[in-house]
């Protein structure tokens, strides 16, 4: 029997162009203007032909929206959390091949050149060009292979910034390469599935292998491929590999800022930097740009879903529908339908906003669309008393890229908490169901609108 | 440094830029020549960043 394959990245473009969901554009573009004319484009966007690099196409927006990350995880847009959930549930180790399209062209010494690559430029106040859609994989030699995902900032032809401050396992490996005064050799994928890059989003546990988790979503492992330059294995199938290490000079070099998932410009921040010693690629590549911030927050959707749902569930509460709304960046709120008993609002409430900085959380019944903003808002005007149905929560963990928390008041290395808001939209205890029944027209079952038109 | 380097340093001694300041200046550059640039720039060690985020050139030690 044949084993089962996964997805490649280009199998997930064919997807989104059979679903009308993919716009190519046939004319020439300078790299400068892809983030531009992308967030002018509704569907992704496929650059035939960019300026100056003949030998590259350039990709992005491709999970801008719930729609095409449902398209990317093959099921419906109201079951990316349940289909994460079962994915992690069952990891599948990699497996290790000799070739591998991502080394068809191999670029070392001189050769290994970053301005040989469109990276753009994408917004207004970002510190320089940005490769965002990245597949980080470092090795520690206690903990073994992680894979994350870091924006790099071009600074040289052979340098990147990259960010590393926010707590990470990597960020955990270079500080023990850099207390023994050596580099950190790490390999940098990018155009892969959206799987890997999911994958690489979950905060799996430190001993964790993202690739056996990656492999999981597939339903099958995920071929990998060893690095020309580094001890590390990438997936075969990437489009672009960089390959160096981040250099032991601790967190010194600028970087940013950078357009962040939270719809804000971010701060200069002070970061290690990344030195490439060789690039690899496909004959035929396809540089993929990772729209900032609409590809960031839906990546984050299917993780703080199912958070959500696990969080539920270990409170005895059944839950129905989950979504985290992209107004929040897909983070900072949820919103749940759940089958209820008495009580479960509440501790659906306290359940939700036990996950990680939500913020906001809001929990319905279960005969509430909560995909509708119109169906949430009755339930909203309808089931909800503000003096007996919304708690807040004062001082627990915040973020500091949510300016409502004032971190900027809180001196360096102070760490902001956040107050959260929890609104109990079921039917209220006490009050009859029979109470909320909606109208219904008459006949409209028994007539029909086509035998009219 | 090339010439383009040499102007673009030039450019952020007389005031502070944002990045795409800089790029905006110089559309007329093919996007590879002005990273190349900009990457001599950036080894020549001479910027410094402001509050804002935008690059001057370092006046003092």
């Amino acid at each position: 029997m044949t084993p089962p394959t996964k997805q490649s990245f280009r199998d997930f473009l064919q997807r989104l162009e059979e679903a009308g969901e993919l716009r190519r554009l046939k004319k020439g573009v300078d790299a400068r203007h892809v983030s531009g004319l992308m967030a002018q484009v509704r569907e992704a966007s496929f650059f035939e032909q960019v300026i100056g690099y003949p030998e590259w196409r350039v990709v992005g927006a491709l999970v801008s929206t719930r729609r095409r990350l449902a398209l990317g995880m093959a099921c419906a847009e109201s079951e990316i959390a349940t289909r994460f959930e079962e994915g992690i549930r069952r990891p599948v180790e990699p497996r290790l091949v000799r070739d591998a399209p991502c080394q068809e062209v191999v670029w070392e010494g001189d050769a290994a050149d970053l301005t040989r690559l469109p990276i753009p430029l994408m917004h207004v106040k970002d510190g320089g060009p940005y490769i965002s859609g990245t597949l980080v994989v470092s090795k520690d030699p206690e903990y073994g292979r992680n894979v994350g995902s870091y924006r790099m900032m071009y600074r040289t032809p052979r340098e990147t910034g990259i960010d590393l401050v926010s707590p990470s396992d990597m960020r955990v490996y270079y500080q023990r390469a850099l207390d023994q005064g050596r580099p950190l050799p790490i390999a940098v994928a990018v155009g892969v599935h959206p799987y890997e890059l999911l994958a690489a989003a979950y905060k799996a546990p430190i001993d964790i292998d993202e690739f056996a988790i990656a492999g999981g979503l597939h339903g099958a492992p995920v071929d990998l491929v060893r690095c020309r330059t580094v001890d590390l294995e990438v997936p075969a199938d990437a489009e672009l590999v960089l390959e160096g290490e981040l250099l032991p000079i601790g967190w010194t070099a600028d970087e940013g800022p950078f357009g962040e998932f939270s719809h804000i410009t971010g701060e200069v921040k002070w970061n290690p930097i990344f030195r490439v010693r060789a690039i690899t690629h496909r004959r035929d590549p396809i540089f993929y740009v990772l729209q900032m911030p609409w590809e960031n927050d839906w990546l984050a959707a299917p993780v703080i879903e199912a958070a959500g749902l696990q969080a539920l569930r270990v409170a005895s509460v059944q839950p129905v529908a989950i979504r985290a709304p992209v107004g929040s960046c897909c983070y900072w709120s949820l919103i749940a339908s759940i089958k209820k008993r008495p009580g479960e609002g509440k501790n659906a409430l306290l359940a939700l906003l036990s996950v990680a900085e939500v913020k906001l959380a809001i929990v319905t019944d279960e005969d509430i669309d909560i995909y509708d903003p119109d169906e949430l808002d009755w339930a909203l005007t309808f089931r909800v008393q503000a003096d007996q149905d919304v708690l807040i929560v004062p001082g627990a963990r915040g973020k500091h890229i949510d300016p409502s928390v004032r971190a900027d008041l809180l001196g360096k290395g102070g760490l902001p908490t956040t107050a959260k808001l929890g609104i109990d939209a079921t039917i209220p205890e006490g009050v009859p169901k029979s109470h909320y029944e909606r109208l219904r027209y008459f006949a409209k079952d028994a007539v029909r609108l086509e035998d009219y038109l | 440094m090339s010439e383009l380097a040499t102007r673009i340093v030039e450019e952020l001694r007389q005031r502070p830029r944002q990045f795409s300041e800089v790029v905006e200046a110089h559309l007329d550059v093919a996007w590879r020549e002005f990273l190349y640039a900009w990457g001599e720039v950036r080894s020549a060690d001479v910027l410094e960043r402001d509050d804002a985020g935008r690059y001057r050139v370092r006046t003092g030690p």
